[in-house]
């Protein structure tokens, strides 16, 4: 089956606006393009699509080449708030942005959730029409 | 140890991490990932934040190599990566005349930031296809024969024709340095 956008925009449309604290949220291929995203207006998703892939290839080499094996999560940490990028499946990287409050522990929890639902959805397109 | 950092910057394909990865002595750092883009028809994998590369030059200076992505997507990395270079390479297929423009558009993009010395490799010059070095330079915006950026034909893959390369660059790295030199001495004086 083909991956609904529609479908993957609303979940990143839910995601962000019932967990606390979360201000946007983006699904990117690994080579730096748009999957789909809910972002503050103003914010350029095709920049933020390429931002997020060479963060996520420099931190995957990082863990290689300093011996800090598989890559879970990365980990922006500013003034404003957290930029947290995770690896979602091979071809799509998850990013969450969220203000100063939020708190790790439960925003971890809930990117583990959401990103359970959105594996699903875009290992839908691996399935065979009539599946 | 001087260290003297080069960038080596060009559109999709023109081989810029071939470029790092053939004169490179320590194994060079890519971070390729599958292309999805209309880059994957040229290529299987491409670049999406840097290449990084080592060689020593001589006794006391070491090069640090540093490839950018070739997409406009990427220019953020452009960035980063210019502001702290000593000099830069604009890499350019020879046999794709499609790809001129993205070339202007990076010059333009790196000469607005960075005032450094440069040189331009023209790689695939041996394609039948290739453009003659005069309308690729007039294609790149540099209409009068002068002024112009020293121009060399290069093969990424083949280490003296890189070695070649770099030589040129550093060479107008020297020159510039010491144009420099001479001004601050002309204005000491007055």
């Amino acid at each position: 089956m083909a991956i609904n956008v529609t479908k993957l925009e609303m979940t990143l449309q839910e995601f962000v606006a019932n967990v606390g604290n979360v201000q946007g949220a983006a699904i990117v291929s690994p080579d730096g393009l748009s999957l789909a995203s809910s972002l503050a207006p103003g914010m350029d998703d095709e920049r933020v699509a390429a931002m997020s892939a060479a963060m996520l290839s420099l931190g995957e080499r990082i863990g290689r080449e300093l011996n800090r094996g598989e890559i879970e999560r990365i980990l922006v940490e500013g003034q404003k708030g957290y930029g947290i990028l995770t690896s979602c499946t091979e071809e799509a990287v998850f990013l969450v942005l969220t203000d100063r409050n939020a708190k790790l522990g439960i925003i971890n929890l809930e990117i583990k959730n959401v990103i359970e639902e959105l594996r699903k959805q875009l290992l839908g397109l691996a399935q065979p029409i009539g599946l | 140890m001087e260290i003297m950092r080069i960038v080596v910057t060009g559109p999709v394909g023109a081989g810029k991490s071939s470029f790092i990865r053939t004169i490179s002595e320590i194994e060079a750092v890519d971070t390729d990932r599958k292309a999805t883009d209309e880059t994957a028809t040229l290529k299987a994998k491409t670049t999406v934040a840097m290449d990084f590369g080592r060689l020593q030059f001589g006794q006391n200076v070491a090069l640090h190599l540093y490839g950018t992505p070739g997409q406009e997507r990427f220019d953020f990395m452009w960035d980063i990566l210019i502001r702290k270079a000593h000099a830069f390479i604009l890499l350019v297929s020879s046999h794709r005349p499609q790809d001129f423009r993205a070339a202007r558009r990076i010059l333009a993009f790196m000469r607005h930031r960075s005032k450094i010395p440069m040189l331009i490799g023209l790689s695939h010059a041996d394609n039948p296809a290739a453009w003659p070095m005069e309308e690729i330079l007039v294609a790149l915006g540099y209409l009068s024969p002068y002024n112009r950026p020293p121009t060399v034909t290069v093969n990424a893959l083949e280490i003296p024709s890189v070695a070649q390369a770099l030589t040129a660059l550093i060479e107008a790295y020297a020159q510039e340095q010491m144009a420099e030199l001479n001004r601050l001495n002309k204005d000491a004086f007055i």
